[in-house]
């Protein structure tokens, strides 16, 4: 009998489905790969098994039983175990606290803890993982974040009294970590399962997926596609499966090739954590950077903005050296920012439409550079907006009040109001529904056609591969190939991420 | 078509514009009110024009502060350390006084004073980091040391202060004659007007304002859009600390005096001012002429309670009850209407 067993699973964000019908069982004792594309419904699927979400339907048995998982709660009581980045930890509190967080603490007199039976009982729970080089009196925050996934790992074995662990879910827990600290990571999650629990694996890197599990489950397009033995499937295969057949076009047609003269360029730039780069890109062309998560693309579009100082190097912009020293800088030259979060980087959500696209260019909007002008500061917003196809009331209207689609034109609006010559994208449409996604699209090829240099960075390689024209790929703060996007598919992209030459 | 759901969508846009209104305008009704009960209880001397210039004058010095004051809050900030640096200042102008400095200099020496202090708490939160609470607590405390040590703890007056600075408050500019009184509206008045004035002008029509009020609503993505934070926020607390520190002057001129404890009072006010003249805008944020209606909420209260002859600690309590009043008011009807 499967440990966990999920049947027909759906759910649909306000008439959008995430899941359409995904399959899957868990055995005890193994360890299983959940893989999928961003926007496959991975995350939306273990939301709902974590109670945080309720599905629209699902038949979820637990040892047989059906289960109903409707909050966190729950999903404790019936041994699942969530692993997450940020999760129920405080960095000021020593290993032994974090671990038995949420439990009594063992007391003294009923009164004071007992700081050494605590630390006593951390220790033997580090040691039945296997775990011997954390001592439980540091502060958790002192710890490399590898130790922290450890430390979380060992505080979730514990969990509340009376509720053994089942079943570890681990959402791309190798993100951020080193390859030794990945190392110690799997002996854990073998040692857990040499004591019977499951985990169920959610990453992109095929490496480890081929080395730590037992089996895979592909999703794509909220469906499950396949279920199979690790050491039945090849590397590719999986690829395969993950990428499906090609979807259709969704992406507006190349207008005329850029042109020959360069709109920026990096010399030996060294960026943080980094070592150094070297590319150029040519007016009115979108120059692509793909790589897995956290690979340093943040770094190159935040050092060609002038917000993170180069070590070294040289940049050039239309010709003339550029050294920009802030954001402000990057502005005043030229250079116009998509920023990732755009709530929390890119928008005053509280203040109206015209005061976001014009801050920027403030100084150039207003009499003597000083004085407010804001009528034509609402003139500009106005013919911004068009230009991004933006739907809002008026120039008036509080940014907080618009779709995100809408938001992110406000943010495109704001980095096209000045004399821009490169223009740097961060995952320009994450969050963004697919109506508003092709009108971005489309803004980006227009401004791309205009002799703008643009700069894309995007963990979406379908979007990559329809929109740049050259794509750098991203590892460990390098770039390792720098190919014509027309000579690449899906599939050698990913590979290439991986750091796979062949396939 | 009258079904369950057209009455629906008929009352609820009422009740939302009811909401609206009261958490708009409550602050207002609860003004008027607080008028009309003044009016009616003391129909004699409240709604008088000499009660009206007693009140301006009264309440210039917290004016000013407090209008300083709105600049840092505008970015989410705050600033403790107004009451001592205005202490601080009316204690410097009056030292100042007593080496025989023309009045010019020492007044623009004791406001140098309040410019330099409040850039010192503007380094330590922008440039060091320090949040405003803790950095303008302590330099509340340090400013407050260093005006006793400069005093010596003594109130400093008499001779030492020359007729033209003292004379300066009592003075004022006439308006004629109204009900066969003759109207002056005091210097100190028409100090306070033009500090307002000048904070409009800085807050709601220059870059200068526009930028403060994009750092208060979100600091990253002002930042990224290459406004230059740490820049501004020293200049805001500078010019906060100079606001201040010219409040410390007017007291001085007032009472032709100046103790290291006389601007006390007036940091919790001025923050208090500064919030109740919040709830009078649309998004609740700081703008300075809400500041100077919370504040005259605040005047008139005293003014009109001390005539009642009730007694200051009951003020007191009524004063911070208001405060709550209107506030959770204004977020509870916010909370309502989401």
């Amino acid at each position: 009998m499967p440990l966990l067993a999920l049947k027909n699973v759906t759910k649909a964000y306000g008439g959008v489905p995430a899941l359409r019908g995904v399959n899957m069982d868990i055995s005890p004792g193994e360890i299983h790969a959940l893989m999928g594309e961003n926007g496959a419904g991975k995350s939306t699927l273990i939301k709902i098994l974590a109670g945080v979400v309720s599905a629209d339907s699902a038949d979820i048995r637990i040892d047989g039983q059906p289960q109903n998982i409707d909050n966190p709660q729950t999903a404790h009581r019936l041994g699942l175990r969530f692993i997450h980045q940020e999760f129920n930890v405080v960095p000021a509190l020593s290993v032994a606290e974090n671990i038995f967080l949420g439990r009594v603490y063992p007391r003294r007199s009923g009164l004071f803890v007992d700081w050494r039976r605590l630390n006593d009982a951390a220790s033997k729970t580090l040691d039945r993982l296997g775990i011997t080089h954390i001592d439980p009196r540091r502060p958790l925050g002192s710890l490399t974040l590898g130790d922290q996934m450890l430390v979380r790992i060992s505080s979730a074995f514990i969990g509340q009294a009376g509720t053994p662990a089942k079943l570890y879910v681990l959402d791309e827990p190798t993100a951020s970590l080193s390859r030794e600290e990945s190392k110690r990571l799997f002996d854990v999650l073998r040692e857990l399962r040499g004591g019977g629990a499951s985990v169920l694996y959610v990453s992109h890197r095929l490496d480890e997926i081929m080395s730590i599990c037992d089996r895979a489950t592909v999703i794509r397009d909220g469906r499950s596609i396949d279920t199979g033995q690790i050491a039945d499937i090849t590397h590719d295969d999986l690829v395969t499966l993950m990428i499906g057949r090609r979807v259709e076009d969704a992406y507006p047609p190349r207008v005329g090739a850029p042109a020959v003269h360069t709109a920026f360029r990096a010399e030996h730039l060294a960026i943080r954590g980094g070592k150094s780069l070297s590319f150029d890109v040519r007016a009115g062309e979108i120059f692509g950077i793909a790589g897995l998560a956290n690979v340093g693309q943040r770094n190159v579009l935040r050092t060609l903005f002038g917000d993170l100082p180069a070590a070294s190097g040289a940049m050039h912009l239309a010709g003339a050296p550029y050294r920009p020293k802030s954001p402000a800088d990057a502005w005043r030259a030229g250079v116009g920012y998509v920023p990732r979060e755009r709530r929390s980087e890119g928008l005053i959500l509280s203040r109206p439409i015209f005061e976001n696209t014009s801050l920027p260019h403030l100084a150039r909007q207003s009499r003597w550079r000083s004085f407010l002008t804001p009528r034509r500061e609402q003139k500009s917003a106005v013919a911004q907006g068009e230009l991004v196809r933006l739907k809002a009331a008026g120039p008036t209207q509080r940014v907080r009040e618009l779709s995100g689609g809408n938001q992110q034109k406000v943010v495109f609006a704001k980095a096209l109001a000045g004399e821009v010559k490169l223009l740097l994208l961060d995952e320009p449409t994450r969050g963004v529904d697919i109506g508003a996604k092709f009108d971005i699209y489309t803004l980006i090829r227009e401004m791309a056609a205009r002799g703008m240099g643009v700069v894309l960075v995007s963990s979406d390689l379908p979007e990559l591969l329809g929109m740049a024209d050259n794509i750098a790929v991203m590892r460990d703060s390098a770039i390792t190939h720098v190919l014509l996007a027309a000579d690449l598919d899906e599939e050698r992209l990913l590979n290439l991420c991986y750091g796979r030459t062949t396939g | 078509m009258r079904n369950v759901f057209s009455i629906f969508a008929t009352v609820a846009p009422q009740v939302n514009i009811m909401l609206t209104l009261l958490r708009r305008y409550g602050t207002l009704i609860g003004f008027a009110a607080i008028l009309l009960f003044f009016w009616i209880s003391l129909p004699d001397t409240f709604m008088t024009a000499r009660n009206w210039l007693n009140i301006s004058q009264q309440m210039s010095m917290l004016i000013v502060v407090a209008a300083g004051m709105t600049i840092v809050m505008v970015m989410g900030d705050f600033d403790l350390s107004v009451g001592s640096m205005a202490s601080l200042a009316g204690i410097a102008v009056a030292v100042l006084f007593t080496v025989d400095l023309p009045i010019w200099a020492a007044v623009s020496l004791a406001l140098m004073v309040g410019l330099v202090g409040g850039a010192i708490n503007g380094v330590l939160i922008s440039f060091i980091g320090i949040l405003p609470f803790v950095a303008t607590l302590a330099t509340l405390t340090m400013l407050s040391g260093l005006a006793f040590v400069v005093s010596g703890g003594k109130t400093i007056s008499g001779r030492v202060i020359p007729e033209g600075f003292s004379s300066f408050a009592r003075g004022g500019l006439s308006l004629g004659e109204w009900g066969g009184v003759a109207i002056t509206l005091p210097n100190l008045t028409l100090v306070a007007i033009v500090i307002v004035a000048l904070v409009w002008v800085l807050l709601e029509q220059t870059t200068f304002g526009r930028r403060l009020y994009a750092i208060g609503g979100n600091i990253e993505a002002a930042h990224l859009s290459g406004v230059a934070v740490r820049k501004l926020k020293l200049i805001a607390f500078a010019l906060t600390g100079s606001t201040a520190a010219l409040a410390g002057i007017m007291y001085a001129s007032r009472v032709a005096s100046a103790n290291p404890t006389q601007g006390s009072s007036l940091m919790l006010n001025a923050i208090a001012g500064v919030f109740l003249g919040s709830t009078f805008s649309e998004h609740g944020e700081p703008r300075v002429l809400g500041t100077i209606l919370g504040v005259l909420i605040l005047g008139i209260l005293d003014n009109g309670l001390t005539q009642l002859s009730v007694d200051s600690y009951i003020r007191q309590i009524l004063v911070g009850g208001i405060i709550i009043l209107a506030v959770s008011t204004s977020s509870l009807t916010k909370h309502l209407r989401s």
